[in-house]
């Protein structure tokens, strides 16, 4: 079982790293709004900072995505995780961990490390109340040995939020 | 008042009479159709990219009023070009106010769109662009699926669907190792799906005979192909290639047939019986046992190898002895098997 602290011990395939070169470009050029992202030497791990939108719940707050591309990316989902504090959000564990569809079940090699950035941030500002969800305590107990949120088998239960 | 009635009627008849099934009339008076609408080059299939279906919608006081335009659903086209088809057709209405104006609207319409008969800017896998302006001998092969119109690099949408039949087979029943909330059952998708697939972009339904023909494209251009694609474990791979690749020829002869009389078939079962299709595949059996014996094999053949070949089967042969593991790797070289064209992309990453 990999850690979620090193989710993709194996490098980066090639089409991986030309697929990642390719998005950094256009995400210099066309970043997101409410999104930075400092650039680093590493290509397989970026971290995004994320603006609450204002008029929302989350403005004037920042918080930190961690995403870890896998080799086969975009065959295979990145890991997104949000790093510590996690926003309070009814589909944001306390560790972390994301439920949101697209990050899984339902990812597609069309999105991009943008699309998901913007389908994140909808997730936050269409939420109507600051609070974990109800499963918080259980779950994170049990991903204590470092499981990624990738190995869950998620349950998308509600699209409204 | 009757008099104009009777002209407009004869305009929506026009109309009728010119685009026959594509035209569909909501409404004789005042007149609302939905046209659909494809570009001139439509006859060749492979080289149309766009297609829309617009509503022309006029009022009561019609023509001294333009109709409405609508662009009721597209394919192909990315926000800016269906923005631009609409407006562009809006602007000849205002135009052309007063006059019946319907025919002409359509024909309008026709000629706008075959000039936007061009893929949409990036392959959504690699991101790289489909059609470059600047070097034409830079361009991948690229189709797009007709259920939607997406375009893809034949490579890239052919390396996602290869990996998807992989993931599959490796992990039939999701991807997970452990539940915390009870999964749902995937058991009966799984059916349903060996035929279908979803559009990355827009997850449109497809039939995978879509792209077959891509596959084998592919398959047939190794060099095009990247290293990474067969990175996949190997084993896994070989595995399932051989029940992979059968089927693969099936859909090629299938598809050849299809191009010669121009049209859907069937596929027929009882003919077009490829060389070697039906032959019993070789199983993999555990590796040592039958690399002994391919070994034992290939030292009884060698003798009269060599006489015929002398030097070719020498290097084999020593190459042979040095390196035990190159051969049996080497496996699929094996005389007494066909070799097979379609077998080289396994063979390319073996080596």
């Amino acid at each position: 079982m990999t850690s979620s602290s090193a989710p993709s011990r194996k490098a980066l395939s090639k089409i991986a790293t030309n697929r990642l070169q390719k998005e950094l470009v256009e995400w210099q050029v066309n970043p997101p709004a409410g999104f930075k992202h400092k650039v680093t030497d590493n290509l397989q791990r970026w971290v995004i900072e994320v603006n609450g939108a204002p008029g929302t719940l989350y403005a004037n707050e920042t918080y930190q995505l961690q995403v870890d591309f896998p080799e086969h990316y975009p065959m295979e989902a990145p890991q997104v995780i949000f790093l510590p504090p996690a926003p309070l959000h009814p589909h944001i564990y306390s560790n972390g961990h994301i439920c949101l569809d697209i990050l899984y079940d339902s990812w597609s090699p069309a999105m991009t490390v943008s699309s998901i950035c913007i389908s994140i941030l909808s997730m936050l500002s269409s939420s109507t109340a600051k609070q974990r969800p109800a499963d918080n305590d259980r779950y994170v107990k049990n991903c204590r040995n470092g499981r990624s949120p990738k190995e869950t088998r998620w349950w998308f239960h509600d699209d409204k939020v | 008042m009757a008099a104009k009635e009777e002209e407009v009627a004869a305009e929506l008849e026009a109309v009728q009479a010119v685009y026959g099934d594509d035209c569909v009339v909501l409404d004789s008076y005042p007149p609302h159709l939905h046209l659909h609408i494809n570009p001139r080059t439509a006859d060749v299939t492979s080289q149309q990219f766009v297609e829309a279906v617009i509503s022309i919608r006029a009022g009561s006081k019609y023509p001294n009023e333009s109709p409405q335009i609508n662009l009721i659903e597209s394919k192909g086209l990315d926000e800016e070009r269906q923005k631009f088809l609409v407006t562009y057709i809006r602007d000849k209405g205002s135009e052309l106010y007063s006059c019946l104006m319907l025919v002409a609207l359509c024909e309008e319409a026709v000629e706008r769109l075959s000039l936007m008969n061009h893929p949409d800017g990036d392959c959504p896998l690699c991101l790289y662009s489909l059609v470059s302006e600047d070097d034409q001998n830079k361009n991948l092969p690229f189709m797009k699926l007709m259920s939607c119109f997406h375009c893809f690099h034949c490579e890239c949408i052919s390396r996602w669907w290869n990996w998807l039949q992989t993931e599959k087979k490796t992990n039939p029943s999701g991807s997970s190792s452990s539940t915390m909330h009870p999964a749902r059952d995937n058991d009966f998708k799984e059916d349903v799906e060996e035929n279908m697939g979803n559009c990355p972009v827009c997850r449109k339904v497809f039939h995978t005979k879509d792209f077959e023909h891509v596959l084998d494209l592919v398959g047939s251009l190794p060099s095009q192909l990247s290293s990474d694609a067969n990175e996949v474990e190997e084993s896994k791979n070989l595995v399932y290639s051989d029940s992979e690749n059968i089927r693969r020829q099936r859909f090629e002869a299938t598809l050849k047939l299809q191009q010669e009389i121009r049209g859907l078939i069937e596929p027929r079962r009882d003919v077009r019986i490829s060389p070697g299709m039906y032959l019993p595949q070789p199983t993999t059996t555990p590796a040592d046992v039958e690399t002994k014996e391919s070994n034992e094999q290939q030292q009884r053949d060698l003798p009269s190898a060599s006489e015929m070949h002398a030097s070719s089967s020498q290097r084999r042969n020593t190459s042979e002895h040095r390196n035990p593991g190159l051969w049996r790797k080497k496996r699929m070289h094996n005389p007494r098997k066909p070799v097979k064209q379609w077998i080289r992309k396994e063979n390319m990453s073996a080596e």
